[in-house]
């Protein structure tokens, strides 16, 4: 089940963010000329609190936002210059993980995860349901290293919370992803799953190398999962760094006020 | 965790510290609405209007009463008679609900707007059904008998446009009101809309289908009864038939069978949403 990591880290992609506004149709502001260089194999928090503008960098990585101006750069292609077709299959290789787990509820563990081969497999085949047996494989190996490979068989609706979001990641793994996106992973779970699910995006990166961005509020979790960190604030950069050696001050800074209790998982 | 000592809330209610937001205005509006509806209701009752009378009631009770009385002495002896449309009727009921139901199974996810961004195509097929519910299936058989001739087959098309009509609406609006996040988890992936509805939309609307598909089933063993009276086949042509003949008593026998069928239904539809919802 290991992967070699300098093996799969040469595919692994950067992100090039330039100049990026986006502007929703209400006329909100989300995101305000925001540039940045995020290498391959990066392991990276973005911090701010919601409405700061985090989901929407993230969306804006995978093409789910349309940026006002500016460009966005993954691996080797310019977002806005994409067809229909090639933008799904760039998003064929960028995984991503919510808050909420995103699942079909009612249907099986499995079937969830092969949701990541979508963009690998002819419509055809989807619409009947005819997974090829290597698809199927990678879904299990995906499932194997989050380790919920015994739950293949279960409904979605019937797992715990962290169990769910584990699929939810296996799901983004069966893309074989060359970059992965959290927008707040573990804001709907308890503090020992919400750390499991952290291992579990740090061991992407660490064993697969594939490059992880993560959106957290919690400052103790940034500083602990993360190598650097990006503070977002009214949708601009306000800070960009180590995450380890950032300071309380740099969060009071990130966030506009002192620091306080929720802003801290603990456990 | 870290347990956090907080200081208990001051026990007692004591609205008058609190700073309760005024409440919206507006409260007339519902009260507002149920004054139109009265006063149209008072206005279709004025002699301008319709115009019935319960005087009728009175009138002719005693041809009334006499209806009645056959109508609670059905006859068994024209059972036998009954079996053979009986069986068309709960024929044409279930061929329509299969048929009706094949087609509304795409038809309801392109109608949502979840599972159909798109517009215009959403637009013409929600137009479309509009159009497939306005006319009533009475209407449709009165037309359809035209064109194919007196038989089942024009009842069978008939309740297949009812059906897709009801499945798609109740289906479409259960799939409108769902969660959205599934479905952009399916997009991020960069499945095509066709391989997110397969995919994620499918599943978590098949109870909605299912128990929408059971319900056409009940209603087209009522419906079939009723299009035959103008040429679709089944037990229809043989409510005519008695009613021509002024034979109560064999009419209530139908009545009674389809009740009995449609309670059969209800019984076997219930226990299959428990095994599958």
């Amino acid at each position: 089940m290991t992967v070699a990591p300098q093996q799969v880290t040469s595919r692994s992609w950067p992100v090039r963010v330039r100049d990026v506004t986006v502007r929703y149709p209400g006329g909100v502001t989300a995101l305000d000329g925001v540039t940045l260089d995020i290498e391959a194999g990066e392991m990276v928090s973005i911090v701010g609190l919601s409405g700061s503008g985090k989901s929407t960098l993230v969306r804006t990585i995978n093409g789910l936002v349309p940026v006002t101006s500016g460009s966005v750069v993954v691996g080797e292609h310019t977002l806005s210059t994409l067809s229909g077709r090639q933008a799904r299959a760039v998003r064929g290789s960028i995984g991503m993980i919510f808050q909420g787990f995103n699942l079909a509820k009612r249907t099986t563990v499995l079937n969830n995860v092969l949701v990541g081969r979508l963009a690998h497999t002819p419509t055809w085949r989807t619409l009947l349901g005819a997974y090829t047996a290597a698809d199927k494989q990678i879904a299990f190996e995906a499932l194997d290293r989050v380790g919920i490979l015994e739950k293949t068989w279960h409904r979605a609706s019937a797992l715990s919370g962290g169990q769910q979001q584990r699929v939810a990641i296996a799901r983004a793994l069966t893309q074989e992803p060359r970059i992965v996106l959290a927008d707040e992973p573990v804001a709907s779970l308890d503090p020992p799953s919400a750390h499991a699910v952290m291992g579990d995006l740090r061991r992407i990166n660490t064993e697969l190398g594939i490059t992880v961005l993560t959106n957290l509020h919690l400052l103790d979790l940034a500083r602990e999962y993360g190598t650097r960190m990006i503070g977002l604030r009214a949708g601009k950069v306000v800070y960009d760094g180590p995450a380890a050696t950032a300071s309380d001050a740099v969060f009071e800074e990130i966030y506009g006020r002192s620091i306080r209790q929720q802003d801290v998982l603990g456990g | 965790m870290i347990p956090t000592t907080t200081t208990p809330p001051t026990a007692g209610p004591r609205t008058s510290y609190l700073d309760v937001p005024p409440r919206p205005a507006g409260r007339w509006k519902p009260w507002a609405a149920l004054a139109v509806v009265v006063l149209l209701t008072a206005a279709t009752l004025g002699p301008w209007a319709i115009g019935f009378d319960a005087d009728a009631i009175a009138r002719n009770w005693r041809n009334g009463a006499d209806r009645i009385l056959k109508l609670l002495s059905p006859d068994w002896s024209f059972f036998p008679r009954t079996v053979e449309p009986m069986l068309e009727t709960l024929q044409m009921a279930v061929v329509a609900t299969v048929v009706g139901a094949a087609v509304s199974l795409p038809v309801s996810l392109w109608a949502a707007r979840p599972t159909n961004p798109n517009v215009w195509t959403r637009g013409a097929v929600r137009c479309a059904l509009n159009v497939v519910r306005a006319v009533p299936e009475l209407l449709y058989v009165a037309v359809l008998v035209a064109m194919v001739g007196v038989g089942a087959l024009p009842g069978v098309i008939a309740l297949v446009l009812f059906n897709t009509g009801i499945i798609v609406k109740m289906v479409s609006e259960t799939v409108d009101g769902s969660d959205r996040g599934p479905l952009e988890a399916g997009r991020a992936a960069g499945g095509t809309q066709s391989q997110i509805n397969r995919t994620i939309a499918l599943p978590d609307m098949l109870p909605s289908f299912v128990n929408q598909t059971l319900y056409v089933l009940e209603l087209n063993v009522r419906a079939s009864a009723v299009l035959g009276l103008v040429g679709a086949g089944g037990l229809g042509l043989l409510v005519d038939a008695v009613r021509t003949y002024y034979r109560y008593d064999q009419l209530s026998l139908i009545i009674l069978e389809i009740l009995v069928a449609v309670l059969v239904i209800d019984l076997v539809s219930s226990i299959v949403r428990r095994r599958l919802v």
